[in-house]
């Protein structure tokens, strides 16, 4: 019978980790798993493990979408400044971005542009988590 | 990546030894406390490690690993902060254009004050540093800024502190905006940012002596008592909020202003935490 045991508790823990799994969970350990790209299924429907920015950098790669891109991703830079929560490297993607779509590379700018869009709103995330969470941190 | 395991595993440890969720000690200017959170953060480092003298966390982390505290008695032997101190009492000492000095600012003439600082300013309305004292008194005399992180202001705030070695962190948290100041400083302090996702406290409260490459970090209670420091990394005395954006830079976030609001009123946090420990600045530090 012991030797089950570890059997019936691994069954148990994994069945109540994934009922309380939320969709950010899911994704996030689709992601680590398979990168970008890849098709997950979450209560019954299809999603897939590209942060919304790389699809935003998918999308035909031209000046008038580099431009767009870059824009949207310099205006969540100036969100996540605004609160204090900047990361080092977003600003030199961003100038790296811009680099590039004088270049005329624009595959280049709007990936570049996505990666420092990507920074700004984990930025931002990570305020409004940090002002939920940071008691949790505090000794008793 | 070994050691980085052993830190996190020791990490992990820690927080569930001498951490749970929803602190008591509150997060609102009704239920903060700040010397609940005091003693809850001595109690913290006492259980973690029982050996230590309180009166020794102004040493840093040279209280808690003795091999760290060998290398540092023998470059304490010729201080290297020595010259500065010197220097920094010829700056204190030098009258202003106007014929006043920084004695003219300060109570007892500057000498013997820096336990009192940061101090909840009413008047001012915001959290006052030694060093945006300095810079006050400057500007109150006519004279131009100094910078805020090295050079001359470290050097006068270096010259200070040694003037008030051995007496006793005494900050005072007197009425609700004071004790705002106080709550942001706590929250600055917990909150983790950049992104290696990093709070100060990961580092300084749960990573306190476990190896990260080479070094160990130091306690949180005690960090104030020593600053402005010389860093070896530095070559050069620099002060504490330069310190702040230094660490802030280390888990890629981008630093914020020195003696903006955020830094000073994490100092607030950190020198109430620190009351009654001794001044010992300024201090060597790798």
């Amino acid at each position: 019978m012991n030797k089950y045991l570890p059997l019936v508790a691994a069954l148990v823990l994994s069945s109540s980790t994934v009922a309380a799994q939320s969709f950010e969970d899911v994704f996030n350990a689709q992601r680590a798993l398979h990168g970008n790209g890849h098709a997950f299924t979450f209560e019954g429907e299809q999603y897939t493990t590209d942060h919304p920015e790389e699809l935003e950098a998918a999308a035909p790669a031209n000046a008038t979408n580099a431009k767009a891109l870059i824009a949207s991703a310099k205006a969540m830079h100036a969100e996540v400044k605004a609160v204090g929560y900047d990361w080092t490297l977003t600003k030199g993607i961003l100038k790296n971005a811009s680099k590039a779509l004088k270049a005329g590379d624009f595959q280049k700018a709007m990936n570049l542009a996505a990666q420092a869009k990507y920074h700004a709103r984990m930025g931002v995330a990570q305020y409004h988590n940090s002002k939920q969470s940071w008691l949790n941190m505090v000794p008793e | 990546m070994k050691i980085i395991t052993s830190w996190l595993a020791g990490a992990a440890l820690a927080l569930i030894a001498g951490m749970s969720s929803a602190a008591s000690t509150g997060n609102t200017i009704a239920t903060v406390d700040p010397e609940a959170d005091r003693l809850a953060l001595q109690a913290y480092f006492q259980k973690r490690f029982p050996e230590v003298e309180l009166a020794d966390y102004g040493n840093g982390i040279y209280a808690l690993d003795a091999a760290s505290r060998a290398q540092w008695e023998e470059l304490e032997e010729f201080p290297p902060y020595e010259f500065d101190i010197e220097e920094g009492e010829e700056l204190f000492n030098t009258p202003f254009a106007n014929g006043k000095s920084y004695a003219d600012c300060f109570e007892n003439g500057g000498i013997g004050v820096r336990q009192n600082f940061p101090y909840w300013s009413e008047q001012q309305d915001q959290v006052v540093t030694l060093e945006l004292a300095i810079n006050q008194c400057r500007t109150a005399n006519g004279e131009k800024k100094l910078g805020w992180k090295k050079g001359k202001i470290a050097q006068i705030s270096a010259y200070m502190a040694f003037t008030s070695a051995g007496e006793l962190i005494d900050i005072k948290v007197p009425n609700d905006k004071a004790k705002a100041a106080y709550l942001d400083g706590k929250a600055q302090f917990y909150s983790r940012r950049g992104q290696l996702n990093m709070s100060c406290a990961n580092c300084h409260l749960q990573g306190v002596n476990i190896p990260i490459r080479a070094d160990r970090t130091g306690p949180t209670l005690g960090h104030v008592t020593h600053f402005p420091v010389f860093r070896s990394k530095w070559g050069a005395l620099g002060t504490l909020h330069r310190r702040y954006g230094g660490c802030q830079n280390n888990v890629r976030g981008t630093a914020l202003k020195a003696q903006g609001e955020e830094y000073r009123n994490l100092e607030f946090f950190m020198s109430y935490m620190s009351n009654g420990l001794a001044v010992n600045g300024p201090g060597s530090r790798k």
